[in-house]
């Protein structure tokens, strides 16, 4: 029997920002939109629907004069991302 | 990017991929900047400090060498301006810490030369210097850098026991040249 996949995760923009997370201590927003190519309304919307789910921690602040909104993953969204790879890898097995 | 779009396994698996890769590539090619930046005031400050040691035969110009970290972190901060929209990671901030620490030993090791204890000071930090180079080429996971840092680190100390005065200045010209190269070495690979 396949494990089931996380729905939150099984979707495109939401696995990228996940991924691109994954792999650096924080990212800013323009950062993730500039690699995902989203939309800023889209990418928002995305990021609050992790962030409800514990995947994701935000932190609006300024960079010099400019609003900054800084992404980090938490270790609950690192663990869901985790289980998320190894559940793909047995649906490939 | 849709968010909906049904994906496969495979077409997940290949989008976390991409995506971790292409992430790594964009900070590790904007590093190399850095790497160019610090090669190229080591190699014009090396060679300016020679031309004038060798033509006023002073070695007081030497003092001239605690004015490349001022212009270097000025520079460094004008281009990390540029910088705001990246993200802090890992290997980024690692290599940053090696490349803090070499430049502290430098500075700290070069004003007790001057000021307290006389010591073979190119030796110390040439050897240094290839160090944090290798270090970094273990940490980008990249073996022209290790190599290039090899060269530097042990040909350089060799090359400071034989050489005298103001011609083991021109190992630091060489040293120089070396780190630009490994900027350019990396963002190629990165590109």
């Amino acid at each position: 029997m396949f494990p089931k996949l996380d729905p939150l995760l099984h979707s495109e923009l939401r696995l990228a920002v996940m991924s691109l997370l994954a792999g650096v201590d924080s990212a800013d927003f323009t950062f993730l939109k500039n690699q995902t190519g989203a939309t800023s309304g889209n990418l928002s919307v995305q990021i609050d629907k992790l962030c409800s789910a514990g995947y994701l921690s935000v932190e609006k602040g300024f960079k010099g004069k400019m609003p900054c909104t800084t992404c980090r993953i938490t270790p609950a969204g690192l663990e869901a991302f985790n289980q998320y790879v190894q559940a793909l890898k047995e649906y490939l097995k | 990017m849709e968010q909906n779009k049904e994906m496969t396994a495979q077409e997940s698996l290949k989008l976390i991929s991409e995506t971790l890769n292409n992430s790594r590539k964009s900070i590790l090619r904007n590093h190399a900047k850095y790497y160019v930046l610090w090669g190229s005031l080591l190699t014009i400050f090396s060679l300016v400090i020679y031309l004038l040691w060798h033509s006023t035969g002073k070695a007081s110009w030497n003092l001239l060498w605690f004015a490349m970290p001022v212009f270097g972190y000025l520079f460094a901060w004008l281009l990390s301006k540029k910088d705001a929209a990246l993200p802090e990671s890992f290997v980024g901030n690692l290599t940053g810490k090696v490349w803090a620490l070499f430049g502290l030993f430098s500075v700290v090791l070069s004003a007790i030369a001057v000021f307290i204890v006389p010591m073979p000071i190119t030796f110390t930090i040439i050897l240094l210097l290839g160090l944090a180079e290798s270090i970094t080429g273990v940490i980008l996971k990249n073996w022209p850098v290790i190599v290039c840092g090899l060269i530097v680190g042990i040909g350089g100390a060799v090359a400071a026991t034989l050489l005298k005065t103001e011609a083991q200045l021109l190992l630091f010209t060489f040293g120089g040249i070396i780190l630009a190269a490994t900027g350019l070495i990396v963002k190629l690979q990165y590109k």
